[in-house]
């Protein structure tokens, strides 16, 4: 079973970013369970969310707490919650940064400035479709064409420019991503 | 079968959408907002062309409104939860009481103060004695199946009485799983439109729910024999069920109980989690398995005594306190196994109250301390969530 958890805070799309890896997964004929974890609803705080995919049906349930991959969107997080926690030298850290984040983890750390990407493709800072691009590249857990097929799913009520737009943006961080 | 993505409350939503439901009266309650806002969009986008929805001030209203809607011979749906289903619990007896066949989600979260907005059963067991039929769904698939089946068997005239469906909070009712959709004709089939016999109508004036002062108790005897009668007719409902869909339900859900030794009674979402322990354990050896309540009330006296009579122990995990006694269930299956010639030791553990998680290594500790028991025999009563209380 591969296990995701998502770190991020209240508004920027770490339950829909969820959504679309389980999404994803599930066009590629994988059993998924994806859900998101949060107090009272509110902006700004920070919430998890956990996608786990799998062959056979997945009998697990819950809190993730031994991740193969964690994804933060947000690196202001990384002071305030241990987004490591349950990470072995197997797991990978995926962050949305500017910068190359420090972090006592025997994971492997990588990190990819989603923000500008969504900036200057999409025109708004939605980094958390943005950030998937990475995901599918460093981990192949899902593809490009499935993503694709998520986010038309997940936004059909948005209009077709705003699709394409996040489609262009996780195709840019899929090429940028290592 | 082509198979969807959807969140326990979006399958709740899609239980009540293909049982065609006349009135659906709502109130927002986290975490189960998502199911009826779920029925509200398709209202809105024209779906549901002959389902009336009303905005309510609160739950208490909520459920007084499908009273009323119920009986003037309306097929009612509704949703709710926690602090919700609570403000519910007056007029919930009023829906039994009158007979009225009202079909309601419930997710269950973990009741005030303090304040959790995650899963435990207190606020659905608090129902335990209203007179409702009370079914308890271990997974999104489960939830819709559930409440399709659950207007049959509420609709039949030999039972007449309201059902609830519960969801666990969060683990069920936000998380995303696979589950299959049936198509609008096969439920049909299953489950045709309500033809009720008794109903307020223009012109033939009745009278619902009286004053009876000495003869209460002739209503009482009569609403109790109506839960009973809920026996036979899940047995038909699940038979038809499976006829149509292919999938098979039991009032009690038994896994891995041939030759086991060890038993853990469950209920809800735990119960997934648990069978995985299960398994390993009995790839290690243990003969253990599990006997999920799923049917709540009536209570299947018959079927727990049947799964149960050949077990050497017994571990009750309840998902709920009573504070001053315990864990909701564990007396309740003492009292089913009493007077069993060779009954088998029973022992208690109150876990994840407020969602606390339940791993499978709590469950494998649970066993371990069950199977410590059974050479001891001395059962048990602990919480297992906290070392020193």
């Amino acid at each position: 079973m591969f296990k995701i958890r998502i770190h991020g805070r209240g508004g920027q799309g770490a339950k829909k970013a969820a959504k679309m890896i389980g999404m994803a997964a599930f066009k590629m004929g994988k059993q998924v369970q994806d859900f998101a974890l949060y107090g009272a609803e509110r902006r700004g705080a920070p919430v998890m969310s956990f996608i786990r995919i799998n062959d056979a049906p997945i009998l697990e349930r819950g809190h993730i707490d031994d991740p193969d991959v964690v994804l933060v969107l947000d690196r202001t997080l990384l002071d305030l919650v241990n987004v490591a926690d349950g990470l072995n030298e197997n797991g990978m850290l995926l962050v949305n940064s500017q910068h190359e984040p420090i972090l006592d983890t025997p994971a492997v750390v990588k990190y990819v400035d989603a923000t500008s990407i969504a900036l200057d493709t999409i025109g708004k800072p939605i980094f958390n479709t943005t950030m998937l691009g990475a995901l599918a590249k460093l981990t192949h857990i899902i593809s490009i064409e499935a993503l694709n097929w998520a986010i038309e799913e997940e936004l059909s009520h948005y209009p077709k420019e705003l699709i394409e737009a996040n489609k262009a943006a996780v195709r840019k961080c899929y090429e940028v991503a290592k | 079968m082509k198979q969807t993505l959807v969140t326990g409350n979006e399958a709740a939503a899609w239980g009540a959408r293909l049982a065609r439901p006349d009135y659906i009266p709502t109130f927002p309650i986290t975490p189960q907002t998502e199911c009826i806002e779920t029925l509200a969009q398709w209202g809105a986008d024209g779906e549901l062309p002959d389902t009336y929805f009303d905005k309510m001030e609160s739950e208490h209203s909520v459920m007084s409104a499908a009273v009323g809607a119920a009986a003037v011979g309306a097929r009612v749906f509704t949703a709710t939860s926690s602090q919700g289903l609570l403000l519910m619990h007056e007029v919930l007896y009023i829906a039994s009481g009158m007979r009225l066949p009202i079909v309601m989600a419930t997710v269950s979260r973990g009741l005030s103060a303090p304040v959790t907005l995650w899963s435990d059963h207190n606020d659905f067991l608090d129902q335990r004695d209203s007179g409702w039929l009370m079914f308890h769904a271990e997974n999104n698939q489960e939830v819709l199946d559930t409440v399709i089946q659950a207007y049959r068997i509420a609709e039949d005239p030999r039972v007449l009485l309201p059902v609830m469906v519960n969801m666990d909070g969060y683990v069920l009712s936000f998380t995303d799983e696979p589950i299959n959709i049936p198509s609008p004709e096969m439920v049909d089939e299953f489950l045709p439109a309500y033809a009720p016999a008794h109903t307020i109508e223009k012109g033939r004036p009745i009278t619902v729910g009286p004053p009876v002062l000495e003869d209460y108790s002739i209503f009482r005897a009569q609403n109790h024999v109506a839960a009973r009668n809920a026996f036979e007719v899940i047995e038909e409902t699940q038979d038809d069920f499976e006829k149509i869909f292919g999938r098979r339900y039991h009032m009690v859900d038994e896994f891995m109980l041939d030759d086991a030794e060890l038993v853990l009674v469950t209920q809800g979402s735990m119960s997934t989690t648990a069978k995985a322990a299960i398994m390993e354990m009995r790839s290690e050896g243990i003969k253990v398995g599990l006997l999920r309540l799923r049917v709540i009330r009536p209570w299947p006296a018959g079927a727990i005594v049947r799964a149960l009579k050949d077990a050497k122990a017994v571990a009750v995990i309840d998902r709920n306190l009573a504070p001053g006694k315990g864990g909701i269930m564990f007396p309740e299956v003492v009292e089913t196994l009493y007077h069993l010639d060779d009954r088998p030791l029973v022992s208690s553990f109150v876990v994840g109250l407020g969602g606390n998680p339940q791993t499978e290594v709590k469950i494998k500790e649970i066993t371990s301390k069950l199977k410590e028991d059974l050479v001891s025999g001395q059962p048990r009563v602990e919480w297992n969530d906290i070392e020193e209380m």
